[in-house]
């Protein structure tokens, strides 16, 4: 049952959504003048909304999580101690809300990636996205997070299809925003073929899912959702060819989403076509809640289908599927980014190839010893803080240079230091860390998975894996080259919006600061040790 | 009354719509018409969440109630699908899939 002390647990989402609905209507109800200035006036109003509320929301997930400060149990009662307690009673670790929404560290950890993703987004469209009725494009990102908190959370099969569809829906129509422009209506609707049929592909492994579920009870009047994850696993004995084809059409459909090679034909279009901040959300935090949802529903859901990646045991099971995939993804994403030209296409195919080192701390979840799962959580949801925070940073410098040179081909980046030297040591900092390069986090990213993986027994995959990001180097320094050595065609300087260049500067500081010091979250990600419904 | 039809024969049903509609779905050149396969695809699972239902546990209703929200969000995905493919329109003057090709490499 759904009880009134569940709505602080559910708060970041009620929040979500009444700011959606405040962005939408302090845009609707102002009546703005029909010229250029007021134009610019509104789109600014809708950003400056939105990026306060979501700077605000994220800091209450960050209160209500407890991970910076709890509030002891001693402290004398008064007004604003007692706020902070009714906050906190929402904070990890108590049973699901009605069997569908739980609210473990899993999904408080995600939550904080997302909002602070959209976040960044909010802030690199400050100032010149979009051109017209801009509440609605903030708006959509919002919605669009608040799917993402439900998709982190969802411990039920129709929960994760509605927030894998709200996650989806307003990102296909941010895609296509600018709908004059050919290339962003074309990734809009390349975006929504792709996924409309994903779902699809996961929806039919769902419904088998129910099947087996129904199978298994056989209509003898047991009062439980079926639909559950804890109640699958625990149907889930039998196992059986029909279980196992169902959950290789979810990791299928899931795959879609994560943008994982068979799957990923669609990504590089719609990186490329949508508008860049876009980009930086679509491939940030939509791939993250898709890591997430996979994560939890394999775990959950199909413990019993693990099997392993070792090569010479028992291959089988989704960690052999996904060890697969990851080997794929490695190398076609790898191998694909090296001769494009487009620097937003090199950094789809490198969000790619990304994908399949997050893959790697899924495949340690398989390994014998209770301590290597644990670390290959940490390590995967390690990567994904990473991975956001980096590719955001990228997205966002492509996005300044795009709105100062009109173009994001690699060869718009030349000689981009002397032009603006700030901008340039960012995106620097941003690709290194992408290519591993030691001080920054996403070289501890990369050697974590890879330990993890390594001591779980695909020590296969991660030879792979070393090879491909040596590979990767090339195209990575290729941008350098680009940016540092490459004389510019003029010599003007490159005017960046605050916003931009704000967010580029947390992003970094993120990086360098999680680089030096993994510890500081390290602590907080290996909470997440036991996900609720198992 | 529902011994008449077999389980398997409404799975089989719905397994061969599943098959048309992602044939479809990749071998349309037209938007709309790829967009229909993807109804088909929805629907052929609504047919088997209402089945196994029917069969398996009449007594509960999760899985009818799962097919409404399917169809809910078919709508919702339809009525985007339907507003890119004029704006495709607008732009580009065509709804063939292989002339909308501006994105590649």
């Amino acid at each position: 049952m759904f009880q009134i002390t569940d709505v602080p647990r559910i708060l970041p989402e009620i929040l979500l959504l009444v700011l959606a609905l405040l962005v939408l209507g302090s845009d609707i109800f102002e009546r703005w003048a029909n010229n250029d200035a007021a134009r610019l006036e509104r789109v600014r109003a809708s950003a400056q909304l939105t990026a306060i509320g979501l700077g605000l929301i994220f800091v209450i997930a960050l209160v209500q999580s407890g991970y910076v400060y709890k509030l002891p149990d001693t402290v004398p009662v008064n007004f604003l101690t007692n706020i902070l307690r009714n906050l906190q009673s929402g904070g990890p670790g108590q049973a699901p809300i009605i069997g569908a929404f739980a609210t473990d560290d899993l999904t408080m950890i995600s939550r904080l990636v997302f909002i602070g993703a959209a976040f960044l987004t909010s802030l690199l469209c400050l100032d010149d996205y979009p051109s017209s009725n801009p509440a609605e494009f903030y708006a959509l990102i919002i919605f669009s997070t608040l799917g993402m908190c439900l998709m982190a959370g969802a411990t039920e099969l129709v929960m994760i299809f509605l927030g894998v569809e709200m996650t989806s829906i307003p990102l296909y129509i941010l895609a296509g925003y600018f709908s004059s422009e050919a290339r962003s209506s074309e990734s809009g609707m390349k975006y929504l073929l792709f996924g409309a049929m994903s779902s699809a592909i996961l929806l039919y492994g769902m419904s088998l899912v129910y099947g087996f579920a129904a199978n298994a009870v056989g209509g003898n009047g047991v009062a439980n959702d079926l639909t559950q994850l804890s109640r699958i696993a625990a149907l889930s004995k039998q196992g059986g060819p029909l279980l196992t084809l169902s959950m290789i059409l979810i990791i299928a459909g899931i795959g879609y989403k994560v943008a994982v090679v068979p799957f990923h034909g669609w990504s590089p279009d719609v990186y490329q076509g949508a508008p860049t901040p876009v980009t930086a959300f679509i491939s940030t935090a939509s791939k993250a809640a898709g890591f997430i949802v996979l994560f939890r529903l394999l775990t959950v859901a199909f413990p019993r289908l693990s099997g392993s990646a070792i090569l010479d045991a028992n291959l089988g099971g989704w960690t052999s599927l996904l060890a697969l995939l990851a080997l794929l993804t490695l190398i076609v994403g790898n191998l694909a980014a090296l001769p494009q030209t487009n620097a937003k296409r090199l950094l789809a195919y490198s969000s790619i190839a990304q994908a399949g080192f997050i893959l790697l701390g899924l495949i340690a979840w398989a390994a014998p010893q209770a301590f290597d799962r644990n670390q290959g959580t940490a390590s995967l949801l390690y990567y994904l803080v990473v991975y956001t925070l980096t590719n955001v940073g990228g997205f966002g410098a492509l996005s300044a240079i795009k709105l100062a040179v009109g173009g994001d081909d690699v060869s718009d980046l030349n000689g981009l230091a002397r032009r603006n030297l700030p901008l340039a040591v960012l995106f620097a900092f941003c690709v290194l860390s992408l290519a591993g390069v030691p001080p920054l986090a996403g070289f501890f990213a990369k050697f974590y998975v890879f330990m993890v993986a390594w001591q779980s027994g695909a020590w296969w995959l991660v030879i792979i894996a070393l090879f491909t990001t040596i590979v990767s180097l090339y195209y990575y320094l290729r941008m350098l080259k680009a940016m540092f050595i490459t004389a510019p065609s003029n010599e003007s300087p490159v005017a960046v919006p605050a916003g931009i260049m704000s967010a580029l500067g947390i992003s970094v500081a993120g990086l360098v600061i999680l680089g030096l010091f993994p510890n500081l979250v390290l602590g907080i990600l290996s909470r997440v040790q036991t996900v609720a419904g198992m | 009354m529902t011994r008449a039809i077999p389980l398997e024969a409404v799975l089989a049903v719905a397994a061969a719509l599943f098959c048309i509609g992602l044939f479809g779905a990749l071998s349309r050149r037209n938007l709309v018409g790829v967009l229909m396969g993807i109804e088909l695809m929805l629907n052929s699972v609504n047919i088997n969440l209402v089945a196994f239902w029917r069969y398996l546990e009449p007594r509960f209703i999760t899985g009818p109630s799962f097919a409404i929200f399917i169809i809910t969000v078919a709508a919702a995905e339809a009525a985007v699908g339907l507003a890119m493919i004029i704006a495709i329109y607008r732009t580009w003057n065509t709804v063939n899939i292989d002339s909308v090709d501006s994105l590649k490499g």
